[in-house]
């Protein structure tokens, strides 16, 4: 056992008490991500990393991220360090400021460690689609079976315990879902309780910064060092901070817990329900009452179209900026209209000028009523029936993913008809701005799987107390990928 | 009336776009578009579904207050320029317009 195969919280105690020393750390988390083979890595942060663990001067009894090494999906902007989203177009690009998120932690004495891989731009699911192809899930040494997108990279270098934690962003479900297929803690607080500066926009209206850790009092602590108001970011919640760590007890007594049954319905995996149950038996147990109760199906099958629209609609338009001329790769030409072109047909993989299409098509004058606006209303609609439930529920728990993670297969990243809700019902908390946290709750055959708990807006201390609770119960606390 | 989805109109879309798409692609694309518009009609038959108020953002978040005002630095020229590829005289370079 090396001090970095612990939590957050664990790690800090040992630093603290001089067992191991910042450089220790992340000299062997640098060990490690050069020999992974997962392609997680858009870039190891060498350099930057003993620079900055250098720097550090003593132990910090009171700040848990002293000297703790961590990673940063590549896009998050980062002061002097290219940052490309995994996209062609944005190859050599050097942010010329750090995002809030990144200044934090770099505040908090955290050491980056590298720049993680992502499906390209952040828009798919799989974690095949990025410029350096596929990211592997660390549980399957096999390399058969994807870790899940869009934040892929980061999760498998939490998951190959190459650091305690790796920060993402979740727009449908991109940190909750591999989340599940890697046996992590995965949340996304509240909309605007993080500021989203220096993040690359993908739909704004359902971008959220989210991140991976091994335990939930760790994605607590991660909370309260990311969170607060910031001036950059006009959609940042101006409200009142609020320190998470102090006050999770675990207590879930008297909660009020809906399943949706429709989701349960469309689940294909019989073992993964049946442990699920198991997790609700024991919440019952410690005095939570749960209930399975009926959501509208029409509602629960316009997730997907609806999530597709408004994405891609807002996507095209976010994107526009990206032309080869102020920053990227460039190409001689006679014309701009030439350059910007080449650029962008070049700079684009296929799948993202699908997605450009279908958004730009949905936002034609003559289009919207009947697809963007369409798609808008029924994002009320399902939001207006999600607050219904709520109204009677303190907490949403379902299964995270239908099955344990999947195989790469040519289907990945096509529209397809034949989706499942329990394959995206986390969309929900994006819809809606929810707190909303995935958890491990099992193993199959070496692959782990998990479960979402998902609160009221703002009520991040309910949702992660249930969290608590049912890691508590399971014992299913800083999974790893066994290594060799 | 939406306008009928065809390769010509796709290809119009990405050239305004300002981007190729293989003929693959286009093939590709209209078969997802075929599945997305049947997506799209049946959410036009939800109840009411054209009585609601679009939504663009999670929730309401009303800001009343102004930002501080205080001076910031911008970038400097050198910095704004720094990730272009062509440039000259301190401005960003572009094929000749006229």
């Amino acid at each position: 056992m090396h001090y970095l195969d612990l939590t957050i919280l664990e790690i800090h105690d040992a630093l603290v008490a001089k067992k191991v020393t910042p450089k220790e750390l992340v000299l062997e988390a640098l060990k490690r991500a050069k020999a992974n083979d997962d392609q997680a890595f858009e870039m190891i942060t060498e350099d930057v990393a003993l620079a900055q663990v250098e720097a550090l001067g003593e132990p910090e009894v009171d700040n848990p991220f002293w000297g703790i090494p961590f990673v940063l999906k590549d896009n998050f902007s980062t002061q002097g360090l290219e940052t490309t989203a995994s996209s062609d177009i944005l190859n050599g690009y050097i942010p010329l400021f750090d995002a809030t998120v990144y200044h934090k932690l770099k505040q908090a004495k955290a050491i980056l460690i590298g720049k993680t891989t992502l499906d390209e731009l952040a828009m798919g699911g799989s974690g095949t689609t990025g410029h350096k192809g596929n990211t592997y899930n660390p549980f399957d040494p096999l390399h058969e079976r994807q870790v899940g997108g869009s934040s892929s990279g980061s999760a498998a270098s939490v998951a190959a315990g190459i650091v305690p934690l790796g920060l993402g962003s979740d727009t449908g479900d991109s940190v909750r879902k591999p989340a599940s297929y890697a046996g992590l803690v995965g949340f996304k607080p509240t909309w605007g309780l993080i500021s989203r500066y220096g993040l690359f926009p993908f739909a704004p209206s359902l971008d959220h910064v989210a991140f991976f850790t091994r335990s939930v009092l760790d994605a607590a602590l991660t909370h309260d060092v990311l969170q607060g108001h910031d001036s950059h970011d006009a959609t940042s919640y101006p409200g009142k901070k609020e320190s998470l760590f102090p006050q999770l007890k675990g207590d879930v007594k008297g909660l009020k817990i809906a399943i949706i049954k429709e989701v349960m319905d469309s689940m294909i995996d019989a073992e993964i329900k049946e442990q699920f149950y198991v997790t609700v038996s024991k919440l019952k147990n410690l005095g939570a009452m749960v209930e399975e109760v009926s959501f509208p199906l029409p509602l629960l099958k316009a997730i997907y179209p609806t999530y597709i629209t408004i994405s891609c609609c807002e996507a095209t338009s976010n994107n526009a900026n990206l032309d080869g001329i102020k920053f990227g790769p460039g190409f001689p030409s006679k014309t701009y209209i030439e350059a910007m072109t080449q650029a962008r047909s070049q700079g684009f993989s296929e799948l993202i000028k699908r997605r450009f299409v279908i958004g730009s098509f949905a936002l034609l004058k003559e289009n919207q009523d009947v697809l963007f606006i369409r798609a808008q209303k029924a994002r009320r609609m399902i939001v207006n029936a999600l607050n219904k439930l709520y109204d009677n529920f303190d907490i949403i728990y379902l299964p995270a993913s239908p099955s344990t993670a999947p195989k790469f297969n040519d289907a990945a990243d096509k529209l397809s008809s034949t989706y499942l809700i329990a394959d995206s019902h986390l969309a929900l908390g994006n819809f809606a701005g929810l707190p909303s946290i995935t958890l491990p709750i099992g193993m199959k055959q070496g692959l782990p799987y998990g479960a979402n708990v998902m609160g009221r807006a703002f009520e991040e201390k309910t949702t992660l107390n249930v969290a608590l609770a049912i890691e508590s119960m399971m014992g299913l606390k800083n999974l790893k990928a066994p290594r060799d | 009336m939406m306008k009928k989805v065809t390769k010509a109109i796709l290809q119009d879309a990405a050239s305004r776009l300002m981007f190729s798409l293989s003929d693959d692609q286009l093939d590709l694309l209209l078969i997802e578009f075929d599945i997305l518009i049947q997506q799209m009609e049946l959410i036009g038959h939800l109840e009411n579904v054209d009585q609601v108020e679009p939504m663009t953002f999670p929730f309401e978040v009303s800001v009343d207050m102004m930002r501080s005002d205080e001076p910031s630095e911008p970038l400097t020229q050198s910095e704004a320029l720094a990730n272009a590829s062509s440039k000259v005289a301190g401005q960003i370079k572009l094929p000749k317009v006229v």
